[in-house]
């Protein structure tokens, strides 16, 4: 009964799985956990590539290169490499995973690198470290990007950065620096980035950044000016040199001023005009807050250069725009002919017209409509007279010609013109030619030339050729006066007298008497002696002796004298008479008779007679002077004369009644000869005295 | 004891198992088979210890796993006062060698490449020999497991180099020298090899032959 129930298949118990497996196997699951943990931690907090596409590598290096924003790292280069064209390096940096989503399509970045500027040294802690990539990004998250343009340099304009961003606008003769700083009073304000020329090419445009803390400084009255370089002014308080700061003066610089209260705010993106100066900066304040100028195209006729772009456009002596292009124009259709004209384009500021309401350029056109319907014309005046420069002027002309203004096809409407008004120098010269060209300077010298011909004419007419001869006629007649009776006499007599002087003189001589009277005296003195000698006979030789003298004495010794004085007397009363006195006289009455003669002869036209008259004065005065060559001699002969005289008269020294009249006589012979010796010395002197009378 | 006969090895070396003696580990004195504790030091007697070729797996792996991150990362971080430094082990002797310094290169590719590796491969084939019961010599494989054993700690010179030079070089921002991540992954690395090598049981070494027998007598 033992039934053993059928054998049960049996399979051996199922060898559970990992049931010889240690624990120990734990320790490798756990390293396998742990790794793949890190991996996948390290794999997630890994961020993104991106991309940033450079001009140079400029030290940009693989792996080593950080990214910074804010000066922390965020990133790393970890490829650098070409574009496609090798055109731009590529410098691929992971960057951090959480920092990675800002970096969005507004993001820039630039290489930092060492540099010196004016402005000072910076990126300085580069040398050493090498460059690194900076970026910038604000804080919104954007769109993403992974493709950059790298800047080369440190952008104006950071995203994210705040700030009041504005733009600046050289004016026609200001200039701009880049990267300047805008100083206020002295400090840092903001900065200037990059200058470039606005698309018109007509100015410069510069974007600016206010740092944020100084955004209240500006509103829409602050005026910017140049600060750089410096200025001299030389005036009463002597001279004065200025000049911000020493950076400015290298790098240039702006700064500014709100000259005036209660400006508003401005807002990003306003467009302030930089002025060269300080004054110019002011006065732009004074003149009301601008609007958009209205253009308009005046052309004028005339082409007077001096006219230049931003000369000024004034209406009733107030400036209300400037001139802002010129060109020429040619325009056959409109004008008839293919003249080139002077086509201004003026940009007037509403502003400044003083329009009530709407200050716009509509209303400006409107008001300027009105006016040129009422006669309002545009003109060139001159604005300075020393440059010469020009400006357009506005003014009412009275009854104008009908005009309008007249649109154009490219909107400008063309302002009539009227006549100039230029005063210039130049003007003012070519007036003062215009004068003289006007002068009649043709006949003036034709009326000239005639007068010069007619004096010609007269010069060489007969009648003035003939006039020498007159001349020498007149003086012939002269000397015919000279000679009458009364002048002729007097040397005539003077030679006869002296002749007898000489003659009696001779005679004398001929005569010897004083020689006999010498030998006698030496006879008598010879006697005397022999008388002397011989004692006795003297009473008869004194006998003899008196006898001798009285015969002597019975001499008519004293005829003699009485002759020569009875001679000197004479010719002293020749001398004397008045006649020889009134000589000069009736010289002077003669030549006062030539005088009037020649008067007549003038007015009568009588050269001839002149002719001769002169001739004769001066055969006259030939002789006269022939009779003054021969006084000299005359005087000799005469002193010789008195000398011997005298000699012998001394002889007579022992009557002295003989003596003294003989000394009388010669003395007043003496006198006569002085007085001949004096009018012969004047005579010689001054023989034309004989004539003149003096 | 016919498989014993079947071996048929001319050098006839008897094992303590099949004297059926166990010895303990721990203070070595040899018991009869069968015997639970030690009765001496209470440690547990195991003829054989079956297990310790999956402990020798695990750390193997471990240490393996280790050794790849280690070659890696850096080891060395080297910050002087303009740059920062990082070299891998490999990497480092590269530079070495480029500079000329072949002595310092083959030391360092020797210490850190070449014993570790080594290292793997010689505790792989003597598990490999044992759990496939390969016939190759007992006596070399012994010598292998021996030279395995008292090299394994010298593999921790690099770790010293790194630990040394990171905490003597510390001169602020002039220069400094940090160890990097690598030098972690290599400790490690060489911990778990040295665990592997330690948790294999050499004694199998001589039951190659005798593996037909089943794993029942593990115990």
């Amino acid at each position: 009964m033992t039934e053993t129930p059928p054998d049960v298949q049996i399979s051996p118990a199922r060898k559970m799985f990992l049931s010889g497996a240690s624990v120990i196997w734990l320790i490798p699951i756990l390293a396998l956990i742990v790794a793949l943990f890190v991996a996948y931690r390290s794999y997630s907090e890994r961020g993104p590539v991106i991309v940033v596409e450079f001009e140079t590598g400029a030290g940009v290096a693989a792996g080593e290169t950080e990214l910074r924003f804010r000066d922390v790292t965020v990133g790393v280069v970890e490829k650098v490499g070409f574009t496609s064209g090798l055109d731009k390096v590529t410098a691929h940096i992971r960057v951090e995973k959480d920092v990675a989503p800002y970096i969005d399509s507004g993001a820039v970045f630039w290489v930092v690198q060492p540099e010196v500027t004016a402005q000072g040294i910076t990126g300085l802690s580069t040398v050493l470290s090498g460059v690194y990539i900076e970026g910038a990004w604000d804080r919104q998250i954007g769109p993403a990007a992974t493709r950059f343009q790298g800047a080369s340099t440190e952008p104006l304009i950071r995203p994210g950065q705040g700030g009041l961003e504005i733009a600046f606008r050289s004016t026609a003769n200001g200039d701009l620096t880049d990267n300047a700083p805008i100083l206020y009073r002295g400090i840092e304000v903001g900065r200037v980035g990059y200058a470039k020329i606005a698309p018109q090419g007509n100015y410069a445009i510069v974007e600016a950044i206010i740092f944020e803390e100084h955004r209240s400084l500006i509103n829409d009255s602050t005026r910017f000016w140049d600060a750089s370089g410096f200025s001299v002014n030389i005036g009463p308080a002597g001279a004065e040199i200025d000049f911000s700061s020493l950076a400015t003066l290298v790098g240039g610089g702006i700064t500014f001023d709100t000259f005036v209260s209660g400006g508003t705010p401005v807002s990003d993106g306003t467009v302030f005009e930089i002025y060269p100066d300080k004054e110019t900066a002011r006065n732009s304040v004074f003149n009301a807050s601008e609007v958009d100028p209205l253009k308009m195209s005046v052309v004028f006729d005339d082409n007077i250069s001096g006219l230049i772009v931003g000369a000024p456009v004034e209406l009733s002596g107030l400036e209300i725009g400037e001139v802002d292009t010129l060109s020429g124009l040619i325009d056959r259709e409109r004008f008839g002919d293919s003249r080139v004209r002077l086509n201004a384009i003026l940009s007037i500021q509403p502003a400044h017209l003083g329009l009530r309401g709407d200050v716009t350029a509509e209303a400006a056109l409107a008001f300027l409509k009105e006016r040129v319907s009422d006669g309002l014309r545009a003109r060139l005046a001159s604005a300075s007279l020393l440059t010469g420069g020009l400006k357009v002027e506005m003014v009412m002309v009275e009854d104008a010609e009908e005009a309008a203004l007249v649109e154009t096809e490219n909107g400008l409407f063309i302002m009539p013109t009227t006549e100039s008004d230029v005063s210039d120098a130049a003007a003012t010269v070519e007036g003062v030619f215009t004068r003289i060209n006007k002068l009649p300077i043709e006949e003036l010298l034709s009326s000239a030339i005639s007068l010069m011909n007619s004096a010609e004419a007269f010069v060489s007419s007969e009648d003035l050729r003939e006039t020498p001869q007159d001349v020498r006629t007149l003086l012939g007649e002269l000397t015919g006066l000279v000679s009458s009776e009364d002048v002729k006499n007097v040397p005539v007599a003077l030679n006869a007298t002296l002749t007898k002087v000489e003659r009696l003189v001779a005679q004398l001589e001929e005569e010897r008497i004083v020689e006999r009277l010498g030998g006698a005296l030496e006879g008598a003195a010879e006697a005397a002696e022999s008388v002397s000698s011989s004692v006795e006979g003297v009473p008869e030789l004194v006998e003899q002796i008196k006898a001798v003298a009285a015969k002597a004495e019975s001499l008519e010794v004293e005829e003699l004298v009485v002759a020569l004085t009875d001679l000197t007397e004479s010719a002293d009363a020749v001398i004397g008479t008045d006649d020889a006195v009134a000589l000069p006289g009736s010289l002077k009455r003669a030549l006062d008779e030539v005088n009037l003669t020649l008067e007549e002869l003038r007015e009568g036209g009588a050269v001839e007679n002149v002719n001769r008259t002169l001739a004769s004065a001066r055969n006259a005065a030939d002789n006269i002077a022939l009779s003054a060559k021969d006084l000299p001699q005359i005087v000799t002969r005469l002193t010789g004369l008195f000398t011997q005289a005298g000699r012998t008269i001394e002889g007579y020294d022992k009557g002295e009644q003989l003596s003294r009249s003989a000394e009388r006589t010669l003395r007043e012979i003496q006198k006569a000869a002085e007085a001949l010796a004096s009018l012969a010395r004047t005579i010689e002197r001054n023989p034309n005295s004989l004539l003149l009378g003096r | 004891m016919v498989g014993m006969a079947l071996t048929g090895t001319p050098e006839k070396i008897v094992s303590a198992r099949e004297l059926g003696i166990v010895a303990c580990t721990r203070c070595t004195k040899p018991w009869p088979m069968g015997t639970r504790t030690c009765g001496r030091c209470g440690h547990r007697l195991v003829s054989r210890d079956r297990l310790s070729l999956q402990r020798v797996w695990a750390f193997w792996t471990v240490g393996l796993m280790c050794y790849i991150p280690a070659n890696i990362y850096p080891m060395l971080k080297t910050r002087t006062l303009f740059q920062v430094d990082e070299s891998t082990i490999i990497g480092g002797a590269v530079e070495l060698a480029q500079y000329g310094n072949w002595g310092i290169a083959f030391i360092i590719l020797f210490a850190s490449v070449a014993i570790p590796l080594g290292k793997f491969f010689a505790v792989a084939y003597l598990a490999l020999s044992v759990q496939r019961g390969w016939a190759t010599s007992q006596r070399q494989r012994q010598y292998l497991y021996e030279v395995v054993e008292y090299i394994g700690r010298w593999s921790m010179i690099d770790i010293f180099v790194v630990a040394i030079l990171s905490s003597l070089v510390q001169l602020k921002t002039l220069a400094s020298i940090n160890p990097g991540a690598a030098s972690i992954f290599f400790a490690l690395s060489v911990i778990f090899t040295m665990l592997a090598a330690q948790a294999f049981d050499s004694r199998m070494i001589w039951d190659a032959h005798a593996k037909d027998e089943g794993p029942n007598r593990n115990d």
